[in-house]
């Protein structure tokens, strides 16, 4: 899966490759969804959510450069598979999961896979997490109309952040948001690929 | 029974028209408009398979047909309502989206096309087999079933008021079971009649107690639902679709919000009309110092000049009319055209938007914005267009869809209703590739060209957000105080500039980077002189829509399919432009399938044979001409009547009875050459007529009182269809004196085509506009004459 869909789609950071490699994707979908936990799109995890294309949470983690003692927030935990991702790279990892249910099973996986860097809390993500902040990096996985503005105030002076910008199903475009001397910036990147998901059968 | 096959046959056809209306409105709510379209041309080929049919089993039919026409009227009753049954299972699983990325769901669609293709290949075998039983009295036949079809769309209307879309069916569906009950033959009467009486608790049944079909995961209300704690707390339906009222504890809406806002957004609950986003209701001002809108691409206006009268186009839920109130204008003119919206709004719902609808200052007319614009004669300070796109794009599901207010014609009435130095306003998402915020400022542009203002950069500014683009054209040049004072808004907002008198390139991207930076070299190309080059050599169509052409949000161009295909993937471009793509889709296939239908008979017939190519040319020719003229009435007739459902079921209903009388007239004629060839004389002639008259002659008048338009619409379509309704039971009862074996063929082409041509239609006015399908309508006319005359 790294080889053939993330570094031949010009992935390059190192840390990230290495981190794809090393959480393994079929752990965190659902049991009837495992034989295609490696094929090269989104997939179903209920509640209307989707574990994301591997491409995606690769391109998210690659964007925003972590380094080991980064502390990164996370809005929309999902199967945890991002989250996951990022905690193989960095310190701390907060995730917040606003659907109760999608939470408890991604603390228990989480828990159970040895994730202990990693923190879930079952909450509405728009306010963020302003006792831990401020934070080196957010990643939301979730596309929005706005930028919730706590997450903006919560992000470091020189913070990243990497919001999806476009239909949630059909992921078309990612934006870098940067924070520089007080100002804060933004970059819209190419769209990565256009993968709506399956439906589940549930 | 004589007498009473008459009105069976009006309630059958009345029955399938407003099926077919029924099933627009119920797929449209749980799927897309598109693909609606798709599965109801497809099933309408019944008709055609119907003819098919019955050139293989004329004989059998003939020998049992009083009691098959009655079995053929309660089954197909039946049908409309079991179809509902057996598709609410069907779309648990399908999605049109993903046919293009799962080929296996290809088996749904079919499915889907096979179950709505029963009831209307019942409900037409029956209206065939009259044709053939009764080809004597054509005339009055083709009459009762016209007047039943054009009854059927009034119906419709009716119980619209009445039902949801998911009762709508099982409503339709009593009318043809009572058709069939009506016409049991009396040596039937005695085991038949208790049962099919019966049968009428079916659709009873499935009105108390609807089958509701799974709302497509791609609409907007879905994406809501799944948010926990998000409650449908009102339902209501009408015409103007089916409103739902939706609360969700997470929900916050303020599109495009400046990355500078440091303030709370508040959580609102969320209007949706048939599962698409409506708007957010919203309190008018935050607290006493914000409003959200302050902080977005739409307060520019405001920045610019206090503009004190406002006028709202198409203003949804009242967003922007509050946001012009809180910035202080003393005259606020909003109009919206869903007339139910606005009085929820207005009545049930104006606590939840603090009563704004009540504000002396404000006052509100539910109409279509452009039939508002012509017939009103105030003059606005600003003037706010409804924001195009919606986030994150909809994939083109809007490319088929008349925007009668974002065309050059719009623009420029617009434009006549500014003031001295008033301001028109257009916020767009940015979309990837660039669409929408190219074709709008290439619309504004002409627009100030037309106007013939030349200096285009001292009367247009645009401002550009993370994920937004600002236009505002000023009637005016912006003076060098208003320049500063936007620059100054963007710095502020972190917005850059894109647009404005003495711009530096370096401006452009201070806050928001584009890694494709051609956006700009785009917009320099559209400003400048040689934009038609621009437009000839971009891979989107985005020149701008006019009323001939009214699809702002079709961007396709044919000759670059396999372009986008290799820039973008094979599997992307339904998911950039779908409606006109399933459009496409939908008339190969049609084509196909009605190919088959028509020489399928041939092989069981013989090849050769007296008054084939005349029983082809003819009722082919008249099936591609009714239709055109119909599409491109109802396509008109929204402008005028400003609401779509309006003008269909005066279109429908006035072309269908006055076609109607036009057949029961027929009936007395001479079955004479020179009489056919007179009627289609005069078809063409009214047709061309039509083609150079229509739009001058619905704009003058579009001011008259509702009461009036409809009359005077009704005088307007008559004439022509009063003719139109001949050609079809003249050619009968003449294949009736000559080859009757060739009635039920006749009957299949005159299905297959009417299919063809609503599709076809449809395509040529995307293309070439509608001038040219009334063109194209008189030489369909023009064939059938050719086909009279050496008959």
């Amino acid at each position: 899966m790294v080889t053939d869909q993330i570094a031949s789609r010009g992935i390059k950071h190192v840390e990230t490759l290495d981190a794809m490699r090393k959480a393994e994707r079929h752990l965190f979908v659902p049991a009837e969804s495992m034989r295609m936990a490696y094929g090269d799109g989104p997939l179903s995890i209920g509640y209307g959510q989707t574990i994301s294309q591997p491409y995606i949470v690769a391109y998210m983690t690659q964007i925003i450069e972590p380094k080991a003692d980064f502390k990164i927030l996370e809005i929309g935990t999902g199967s945890g598979y991002q989250a996951a991702v990022l905690a193989e790279i960095v310190d701390q990892v907060f995730t917040i999961e606003i659907v109760p249910e999608l939470a408890k099973t991604a603390t228990d996986r989480l828990r159970e896979l040895a994730y202990d860097n990693v923190e879930v809390i079952s909450a509405d993500g728009y306010y963020g997490l302003e006792e831990e902040a401020p934070f080196d990096a957010i990643v939301v996985t979730a596309a929005a109309e706005h930028i919730p503005p706590s997450l903006i105030q919560q992000l470091k002076e020189g913070g990243k952040m990497v919001i999806p910008v476009g239909s949630p199903f059909l992921v078309q475009t990612l934006m870098l948001v940067e924070k520089k001397n007080g100002k804060v910036s933004t970059s819209s990147l190419m769209p990565v690929r256009f993968v709506p998901f399956t439906r589940g059968r549930e | 029974m004589n007498k009473r096959i008459y009105l069976s046959l009006g309630l059958l056809s009345a029955s399938l028209i407003a099926f077919q209306l029924a099933l627009m409105q119920l797929i449209s709510a749980v799927q897309w408009n598109h693909f609606a379209y798709m599965v109801i041309s497809i099933a309408l080929l019944g008709f055609g398979a119907s003819g098919t049919l019955l050139t293989l089993t004329r004989k059998w039919f003939e020998r049992y047909a009083d009691f098959a026409l009655s079995l053929l009227m309660i089954l197909t009753g039946v049908s409309m309502s079991g179809i509902i049954l057996f598709s609410s299972a069907l779309f648990g699983r399908f999605d049109t989206y993903l046919i293009f990325v799962d080929f296996s769901n290809v088996k749904y669609l079919f499915l889907s096309y096979l179950s709505f293709f029963i009831p209307f290949f019942l409900g037409a075998l029956a209206i065939g087999l009259i044709y053939i039983r009764y080809v004597n009295r054509i005339g009055t036949m083709y009459f009762a079933d016209l007047l039943g079809s054009g009854l059927g769309g009034i119906f419709l209307l009716g119980l619209l008021w009445i039902f949801y879309p998911a009762q709508l069916p099982a409503a339709v569906s009593v009318l043809p079971i009572v058709a069939g009950i009506l016409i049991i033959p009396k040596s039937w009467a005695g085991r038949l009649k208790v049962p099919s009486l019966l049968l009428l608790f079916l659709p009873v049944y499935l009105i108390i107690f609807p089958s509701e079909l799974p709302v497509s995961e791609f609409k907007s209300i879905s994406r809501a639902m799944n948010m926990p704690g998000s409650e449908i707390y009102m339902e209501r339906k009408s015409p103007y679709g089916h409103i739902q009222l939706v609360k969700c504890p997470s929900f916050r809406n303020a599109p495009g919000l400046s990355l500078s806002f440091t303030g709370d957004i508040p959580v609102g609950d969320v209007m949706y009309c048939n599962g698409n986003w409506f708007g957010s209701l919203t309190n008018r001002a935050n607290d006493d110092k914000i409003h959200f809108l302050d902080y977005t691409g739409h307060n520019l206006a405001y920045m610019i000049s206090e503009p004190a009268s406002v006028l709202i186009l198409d203003g949804g839920t009242g967003l922007h009319a509050g946001h012009a109130l809180w910035r202080g204008a003393s005259k606020v003119t909003f109009v919206e055209e869903n007339k139910k919206a606005l009085n929820l709004l207005r009545n049930e719902l104006a606590f939840t938007i603090d009563s704004l609808f009540s504000d002396p200052k404000l006052t509100s007319i539910g109409l279509h914005s452009r039939s508002f614009l012509l017939a009103d004669t105030s003059h606005y300070d600003l003037i706010v267009l409804p924001p195009i796109e919606s986030f994150g794009g909809s994939s083109g599901v809007n490319a088929l869809e008349e925007q009668y207010i974002l065309t050059l014609d719009a623009m420029s009435d617009i434009w006549e209703h500014l003031s001295d130095s008033g301001m028109i306003e257009v916020t767009s998402w940015m979309d990837y590739p660039v669409r929408n915020p190219l074709k709008i400022l290439a619309t504004l542009v002409e627009t100030l060209e037309q106007k013939g203002y030349m200096e285009i950069e001292q009367q247009l500014v645009a401002i550009r957000s993370w994920g937004t683009i600002s236009f505002i054209l000023k009637k005016s040049p912006f003076s060098p105080e208003e320049v500063s004072g936007i620059r100054d808004f963007c710095e502020g907002m972190y917005f850059d500039p894109v647009l404005l008198p003495g711009i530096v390139s370096s401006e452009r991207s201070v806050f928001n980077h584009l890694e494709d930076s051609s956006f700009f070299s785009s917009v320099d190309q559209i400003v400048s002189p040689d934009r038609n080059s621009f437009y000839k050599n971009y891979d989107f169509n985005i020149r701008p829509a006019t009323d001939n052409k009214p699809y702002f949000s079709q961007f396709l161009k044919l000759d670059r399919l396999n372009k986008l295909r290799s820039l973008f993937g094979q599997g992307a471009l339904p998911f950039l432009e779908i409606g006109y793509f399933i459009t496409l889709l939908t008339f190969i296939q049609i084509s196909l399938f009605a190919f088959i239908l028509i020489v399928f008979p041939l092989f069981f017939t013989k090849w050769k044979g007296k008054g084939k190519v005349y029983t082809l040319l003819h009722f082919s020719g008249i099936g591609v001409g009714f239709m055109f003229v119909e599409i491109i009435f109802i396509q008109q007739f929204i402008l005028y009547f400003g609401n779509p459902v309006t003008a269909a079921s005066a279109v429908l209903s006035g072309m269908l009875i006055s076609s109607g009388i036009g057949s029961l007239v027929s009936s007395g004629f001479k079955k004479s050459k020179r009489n056919i060839l007179l009627i289609l004389a005069l078809v063409i002639f009214f047709i061309l007529l039509y083609a150079f008259i229509l739009t001058p002659v619905l704009r003058a008048s579009i001011s008259l009182p509702f009461f009036l338009k409809i009359l005077f619409s009704i005088l307007l379509i008559s004439p022509l269809a009063f003719f139109m309704g001949m050609p079809f039971p003249v050619g009968l009862k003449y294949l009736g004196g000559h080859n009757n074996t060739l009635i039920p063929w006749a009957w299949g082409i005159n299905g297959c085509f009417s299919v063809i041509s609503t599709v076809l239609a449809t395509i040529i006015a995307v293309e070439a506009g509608f001038f040219w399908v009334m063109l194209l309508a008189s030489l369909a006319y023009g064939f059938a004459l050719v086909a009279n005359i050496f008959r």
